[in-house]
């Protein structure tokens, strides 16, 4: 994978000065980042550092300022729907599935979001079926046993999953993924990162990766960048991540080099 | 300037029930989280008990009452009497209704205080008769001179009353330690725990100390207006907008707010009579003015709004997605028109309403249940078809499918429109504005005598390919054609309606109900979802202001009130606020419906129907969210596992068979009809 000349005129998701204030916390100051297709770029920073907000300044559920692109289309006037049914997905650190639904539902909503096409064709012409690109996304994830059980009723790690398959679904240029492996443990974990790779590979998507797991990022990843008191300090490749003065000074207390031990 | 200087003044008096209202609303919501549309209902009650002993010194009670002295008591007693009446009124209310449901989702709040406020109302029709009676006052008559001109005394000492009283609070909120620790249990209950306060105590205090103050107002006002049972209840909604103005906890706004709005209303009243004022605009402006308030505020800084009990992801009572069973429907169906057929005049025009009634839940079922936003507007919407109905029919002779087809899309449109403000505002404020916009829909149009002729707006019989379809003719009360149309009406909407339940819309609904973010996360565009939902729920409810139209031959304002629009909420909650279920059974036992009937023909109970129905709505709101539907089901699902043993019963179908049987079954439904 190419490591370099993140700026290049490319397709996929750009960032650009974006910038993120909430009262006096600048919560992004000015960051740069990119996403080409087929690549995982991981996004890491202690808690706080403003890894969130970034997701959320990209899908538009905050303010920003700045510009963000999606293949070369200015998306960053556009609502936060608009920005998901023109392939930009996210996942959320906390999960926000819909507790009274399925699972299949869950991820079912994405494929068919509604509108008043839908409201006359459910009521003079329902649908008889799904197009099977719901059970799909369930099991690349892993999920295609529960696809039948309340979402509330599942642990937080199959949630953040569910979350991910709901993020796959219908039109997926680019993941955003907020902490999708936070309630897994390391086997779960080393399994999702496998799943991600096949993903990344079979739909061409890119896909932001954040999470605490060090292992997870470095290991996974092709490119990685750090944010820090919502600056970004570091980008480039996982093997110079790993002995970069800035970024162990920012993990410090976190031993980078055996962190994928 | 004289007369607008004096009528300013005259509207101080209203203004000072504001003041009143508004500060028992700070204190409650501050206290408790809960937005207390009861507040006036609760405040009316006391006030009635000072008229009542200043009439014959005698004490009511809602059950018996006391007599105190031969003759009418002192003023200073029956004062005291009326306030402690108060005090024990606003325990009574904490520890039976408020506090069970002080980490209810925001709908049972709303709907425990709608109840409350419903139920008071009963009480009072019953203990002291529907009419208006008038109060001697308190405050001397008097005038005085104010820059040079003449005005009422009697309003400056109310609003001198209400001052000191507002510092009260003030005072109570900012320096004693009850109130602050009230101020910090706002913010997370620990907070006041700490303090060393149980949260609920102070809850308790701020609900007597608020209908204290409220009762002051109404005894002070009624000597202006007269007391009758839905005055002062409705009063509460000029106050609910003051309350949003002041963003919820603003003791200094509340007293400056209410005062303008009070003076604003009063000053209107006499511009409505210039010559310039057009004509059609000269009733229930002053009705128009609170919503437009609400909704401008809301529009400059809806964002802002501190959102306490109503931004938590709301756990409304889960959905059973509905599937249509076509022999069970059928079944149903024959029974109904059985019914229909061997039943009579009374009987049969009760039964009739029950199923008009069924739709005009569906459409709180649709909005509410599915859709989970808040709407007391529902009766408006549909009177405003009825009346688009009356108009259209009468003067432009349009044939009947047409003409009901095209008043429920003006409904729709209505709706729509009322969705706005949703776009900002959720749960409990919603509510306010909802009823904010239905009252003034019903004083501007329905109450409107140059839009409304006191002998009604004549609506003409309906006719389809040569078939008589009226409700009445000759000595007939209640003819079986008319019936059976308005059952197979409400039967395609209940099949339009587990169509777009079960399909890709009613899972959208149900995703922006369950949480707006994650919905647009998955694409769902929000806006236009709600527009959708109150659009389709608006139509129903026009469909049945048809019906209901047509059943009358005219537009009656009574059958649109707020008031009514509350029952019916209050019976689908009781029914079950998320099916088609519960509406059904919220139209058999909602107003006018069979049960009604039965209730005046079989018990002579009439005024006992809204008294039951509001604490019916209470105990269920408290014990029940799933209503009586759900109730059932639940019994059902109990039996078929202790039966069959084979399917699992989960709350609900699993999706997987929702969506490859239910489109099968509603083919074969639809050969059916
Ligand atoms: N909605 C918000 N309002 C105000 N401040 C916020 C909000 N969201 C995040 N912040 C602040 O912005 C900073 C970055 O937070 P966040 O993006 O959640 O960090 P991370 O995801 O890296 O842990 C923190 O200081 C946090 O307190
Ligand atoms: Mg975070």
């Amino acid at each position: 994978m190419s490591t370099d000349a993140p700026m290049g005129a490319h397709g996929g998701l750009r960032a650009e000065r974006l910038t993120v204030r909430y009262g006096g916390v600048t919560a992004n100051a000015d960051v740069d980042l990119d996403v080409r297709p087929g690549e995982i770029v991981g996004l890491i920073g202690p808690n706080g550092a403003g890894k969130t907000t970034f997701v959320d300044a990209v899908t538009g559920f905050t303010r920003s300022e700045g510009s963000v692109t999606l293949d070369g289309e200015r998306i960053d006037a556009l609502r936060p729907h608009e920005r998901r049914r023109r392939g930009l997905s996210r996942t959320w650190q906390s999960g926000e599935l819909f507790g009274n639904l399925t699972v299949r539902e869950n991820v079912a909503v994405a494929t068919r979001p509604g509108g008043v096409g839908t409201l006359f064709r459910d009521i003079f012409w329902p649908r008889r079926r799904s197009d099977g690109s719901v059970d799909r996304a369930l099991s690349l994830v892993g999920l295609g046993d529960e696809a039948d059980r309340l979402a509330r009723d599942l642990s937080l790690g199959q949630q953040k999953l569910v979350g991910v398959a709901r993020a796959l679904v219908g039109t997926c240029k680019l993941l955003l993924l907020d902490e999708p492996a936070a309630g897994l443990d390391s086997a779960e974990s080393l399994e999702f990162a496998t799943r991600l790779r096949t993903i990344v590979r079979e739909q061409g998507a890119g896909a932001l990766l954040i999470d605490h797991d060090m292992s997870l990022v470095l290991g996974v990843c092709d490119r990685v960048f750090v944010l820090e008191f919502g600056k970004l300090i570091f980008s480039g490749t996982p093997d110079e991540a790993r002995t970069d003065q800035a970024v162990v000074a920012a993990y410090l207390g976190v031993p980078m080099e055996n962190a994928d031990a | 300037m004289d007369t607008y200087l004096q009528f300013v003044i005259l509207g101080l008096g209203l203004g000072a029930v504001y003041v009143a209202l508004g500060n028992g609303l700070v204190l409650v919501y501050r206290a408790t989280g809960i937005i207390n549309f009861a507040q006036g209902a609760m405040a009316m009650w006391g006030a009635y008990v000072f008229a009542q002993l200043r009439l014959d010194g005698s004490l009511v009670l809602p059950v018996g009452r006391i007599q105190l002295g031969a003759g009418p008591t002192s003023v200073a007693v029956s004062l005291v009497v009326a306030l402690l009446t108060a005090v024990a009124l606003g325990l009574l209310a904490h520890y039976l209704v408020f506090r069970p449901v002080r980490h209810a989702p925001a709908l049972a709040q709303v709907v425990v205080s709608v109840a409350l406020m419903l139920s008071l109302q009963a009480l009072v029709v019953i203990r002291f008769g529907p009419n208006n009676i008038s109060v001697e006052s308190i405050i001397e008559p008097g005038s005085i001179d104010l820059f040079g001109v003449t005005v009422s005394s009697r309003e400056l000492k109310m609003v001198g009353v209400m001052l000191v009283l507002s510092v009260l609070v003030w005072a109570y909120f900012r320096f004693t330690r009850a109130g602050v620790a009230t101020r910090a249990a706002a913010e997370n209950e620990r907070g006041a725990t700490l303090r060393g306060f149980s949260p609920d105590r102070l809850a308790a205090l701020a609900l007597v100390m608020a209908n204290v103050v409220g009762t002051v107002g109404v005894i002070l006002a009624s000597s202006l207006t007269g007391l009758n049972p839905s005055n002062y209840t409705l009063l509460v909604v000029p106050a609910l907008a003051v309350l949003l103005v002041a963003r919820m906890e603003s003791i200094g706004t509340v007293f400056v707010a209410s005062l303008a709005l009070g003076a604003f209303q009063s000053v209107i009243n006499l511009l409505v009579l210039k010559p310039w004022w057009p004509t059609w605009a000269q009733s229930g402006i002053e009705q128009v003015v609170p919503f437009l308030v609400v909704v401008v505020i809301l529009f400059a800084f809806g964002s802002r709004l501190p959102s306490r009990g109503s931004l938590q992801t709301i756990p409304l009572p889960d959905v059973h997605i509905p599937r249509l069973r076509p022999v069970a429907g059928t079944v149903v169906l024959a029974v109904t028109v059985v019914l229909l057929v061997v039943t009579r005049d009374a009987y049969r025009f009760g039964l009739t309403y029950s199923i008009i009634l069924t739709l005009v839940a569906l459409s709180y079922v649709v909005i509410t249940g599915y859709l989970g936003q808040i709407s007391l507007a529902q009766t408006a919407f549909a009177g405003a078809a009825g009346f688009t109905l009356s108009k259209v029919t009468t003067d432009w002779d349009m044939p009947f499918l047409l003409a009901v087809l095209l008043c429920s899309v003006v409904a729709a449109l209505l709706g729509m429109i009322v969705a706005l403000p949703a776009f900002r505002i959720r749960g409990a404020q919603l509510a306010i504005v909802t009823i904010a916009a239905s009252l003034a829909i019903e004083r501007f149009v329905f109450n409107n005598y140059s839009l409304t002729p006191p002998s009604g707006n004549p609506i003409a019989d309906p006719h389809l390919f040569g078939m008589n379809l009226a409700v009445r003719e000759g000595a007939t009360l209640s003819r079986l054609s008319f019936s059976l149309m308005v059952l197979v009406v409400v039967t395609l909407v209940i099949v339009a309606f587990v169509r777009l339940a079960s399909g890709d819309t009613g899972r959208a609904f149900l995703a922006v109900r369950a949480n707006e973010r994650a919905a647009a996360s998955v694409g769902i565009d929000v806006r236009q979802t709600k527009l959708i939902g109150f659009g389709v729920s608006a139509f129903i409810a026009g469909l049945a202001g048809c019906l209901i139209g047509y059943s009358a031959g005219q537009l009656s304002a009574e059958s649109f009130s707020v008031f009514v629009g509350l029952q019916i909420l209050a019976v689908t909650y009781l029914g079950g606020i998320t099916s088609w279920g519960g509406a059904a059974v919220a139209g058999v036992i909602g107003p006018l419906g069979i049960i009604y009937v039965l209730f005046h023909d079989l018990f002579e109970m009439g005024d006992y129907y809204a008294l039951v129905s509001g604490l019916a709505l209470i105990l269920t709101a408290i014990l029940n969210p799933v209503g009586i539907a759900g109730a059932t089901r639940s019994q059902i699902d109990w039996v078929r596992r202790r039966i069959g043993g084979g399917r699992s019963p989960a709350a609900r179908e699993s999706a997987g068979a929702a969506a490859d049987d239910a489109p099968i079954d509603l083919r074969e439904v639809s050969d059916v009809h």
